[in-house]
């Protein structure tokens, strides 16, 4: 770990004064763009131990990421490329470096384009960009609809889009769509294996077949976007129980699962708001043995200004609960995560930025039972209902 | 068959000169491989923030902006409406996702010019003052809607009997020059095929406009057939 660290660190120190301009060069005559990202974060917290660091003594560091990709355009429809990802946030990512994506790209008409290989699902607002921390003015995006643990969940896909923009004329804006069909595979270092594994139970696999689709709305109204996404995903996991009577391996299915989320996002002047929903389904569970649903309800409000050009100040409320399994109704008292949120963003420059933000949280999620950012082994002398987070977020990109 | 009607174009798309405002302080230059003389201010946004990569006829083109400076600054106003940092997030979202490449930029007119010249289907913009030698100046067009020049009259070119039997259809693009009364003053053909060109330039030197402050210069596309 000590080593690893090291190395990014000079990966870093390295990478930051290059970072100036986008490191290009020609292959054939045709232009190759290396560009990258990387973010460094801090977390402290007043009680709950959260994300799977130790933040509530005197805080955690272990938030870092980075990413770095190269792409051509081969020609003038068609253009490939891929990005190398690598995480370390407490327990989950530990360094081992992701094919983020890897996919070529041929748009035949403004209407009509395709893509194939490892490719970003298009799922709401923001899935896809989530990881790109100078995109957004928040340090963590909601964690309600993009929790970090389960940031590979309904991330990529290994398929195929088929994509385009259709213009409505300038009385009723543009529509874009995506549709998506392949296969999906979480991380051994994700939420779902931290969980599993702090349950003693030894993680193999999770994967399997998913495909939705997303149409959004640029409204003739400037600035204003509306959307809608769907997503159903078929998954099997693998995991072994450690008995002491020795090992069981277990393989469980779930052949329902799906996401709705809805989304709209304005923007005027200096002002921006979002805000998504987001209704899950998750069908868990080995047949005739152990079964049980998992009903997810997500929403957020925010809004973010720009007071000067260099400082921007961002808030959001984000709501989050989860059931088993088939009520619609809200369990009292456990299942939720209410999270008010104020950040500030300063752009040192074009390449640099720093993140200081406050999160006051009420609600712990259902910890032991699903990864919703507080974990029992982190915890082990129980969890209060409340906790209050300073995230301070460092982050460069070229 | 001609006759005479105060339908509006329903079925043909006007465009007009853009408004001054737009125009300028800027310029809109193209390298000389670039076919078109005009550029609607939705193909400029359309260009510029990467959701298409030609113009409507069919030429390829590549966006280059500027850093920063006042050219820089009326372009992200007048011609994107967004703010230096939404078109940098628009950029960093589409580029690491792998969807797009990152647009070139400079720090300088000259700059801009000097790499629209020497690149193929390169377009930039650059203030009014700047000299434009080896590049070519694209006249902006606007939407007909914006222009306050309504079509009053509108006479339907002739579909030439000999084309219509033999199934040749197209579309004709047209430069038409309006007077303050409302009068066509000139026609011109600027695009489509000749025959069909010279039916419609004849039909749309009988149209009207709404009467307006000065002349006006606008592009009207005429389709035949099936277009």
């Amino acid at each position: 770990m000590c080593q690893r660290a090291v190395r990014l660190s000079l990966f870093c120190l390295i990478l930051a004064p290059l970072s100036l301009r986008a490191q290009n060069f020609k292959i054939d005559g045709r232009e190759v763009q290396i560009h990258g990202f990387a973010s460094q974060g801090f977390v402290h917290t007043d009680d709950n131990n959260w994300l799977t660091m130790q933040t509530s003594n005197f805080g955690s560091g272990e938030f870092t990421d980075f990413g770095v990709n190269a792409s051509m355009q081969v020609t003038d429809k068609f253009r490939i490329g891929a990005q190398l990802y690598d995480r370390n946030l407490g327990g989950l990512g530990k360094w081992y470096p992701q094919l983020d994506w890897a996919y070529a790209q041929y748009k035949l008409k403004p209407w009509l384009g395709f893509r194939g290989g490892r490719v970003k699902t298009v799922l709401g607002l923001y899935t896809d960009t989530q990881d790109l921390d100078f995109l957004h003015p928040y340090a963590l995006l909601p964690q309600s609809i993009y929790p970090i643990d389960l940031r590979d969940a309904t991330l990529a896909h290994d398929g195929g889009d088929v994509f385009g923009d259709i213009s409505l004329g300038a009385k009723y804006g543009k529509l874009s769509y995506t549709a998506y069909g392949g296969y999906h595979e979480q991380g051994a270092h994700g939420g779902y294996a931290y969980l599993l594994e702090s349950d003693h139970l030894t993680f193999g696999s999770i994967g399997g077949v998913q495909y939705g689709a997303d149409l959004r709305w640029q409204a003739p109204l400037k600035g204003l976007l509306i959307g809608a996404s769907r997503e159903n995903q078929n998954s099997t996991s693998s995991y072994t129980v450690n008995l002491p009577s020795g090992p069981i391996p277990i393989r469980a299915s779930d052949n329902a699962d799906w996401i709705n989320q809805f989304y709209g996002e304005y923007s005027w002047k200096k002002l921006l708001i979002d805000a998504e929903f987001r209704r899950a389904w998750d069908d868990n569970g080995v047949k005739n043995v152990s079964e049980f649903q998992v009903n997810l309800h997500a929403w957020y409000v925010g809004g973010a200004y720009r007071i000067v050009k260099r400082v921007q100040l961002a808030s959001y409320y984000s709501r989050y609960w989860i059931g088993f399994p088939l009520s619609d109704v809200e369990p009292a008292g456990t299942g939720h995560i209410n999270d008010k949120v104020v950040t500030g963003r300063i752009d040192i420059n074009r390449f640099f930025n720093l993140k200081i933000e406050g999160h006051f949280m009420a609600g712990v999620g259902l910890p032991g039972d699903y990864p919703d950012g507080f974990y029992l082994v982190n915890n082990p002398q129980g969890l209060n209902p409340n906790t209050n987070a300073l995230v301070v977020k460092g982050g460069f990109n070229f | 068959m001609r006759y005479r009607t105060t339908l509006l174009a329903s079925a043909l798309l006007t465009l007009s000169l853009a408004p001054h405002s737009l125009a300028a302080d800027l310029k809109i230059v193209a390298n000389p491989s670039v076919r078109s003389d005009f550029i609607s201010p939705a193909e400029v946004r359309g260009i510029f923030l990467a959701e298409t990569d030609s113009l409507k006829d069919g030429s390829h083109v590549e966006p280059v902006f500027e850093r920063s400076g006042p050219a820089h600054k009326i372009f992200l106003k007048d011609f994107l409406g967004v703010s230096s940092e939404s078109l940098q997030n628009h950029y960093g979202a589409l580029v690491f996702t792998g969807r797009s490449s990152m647009p070139r930029s400079f720090n300088s007119d000259a700059e801009v010019v000097a790499y629209v010249a020497k690149t193929r289907g390169a377009i930039g913009y650059v203030s009014a003052s700047a000299s434009t030698e080896g590049v070519k100046v694209l006249e902006v067009v606007a939407e007909t809607s914006h222009s306050g020049r309504a079509l009053l009259t509108q006479i339907q070119p002739e579909y030439p009997e000999t084309l219509r039997q033999l199934g040749i259809s197209g579309i004709v693009r047209l430069k038409v020059v309006i007077s303050p009364q409302g009068n066509v003053e000139t026609v011109s053909l600027l695009g489509g095929n000749p025959i069909l060109g010279e039916s419609a330039m004849k039909a749309v030197h009988e149209w009207t406009y709404a009467a307006g402050p000065t002349t006006t210069t606008l592009i009207v596309t005429v389709p035949f057939g099936t277009h």
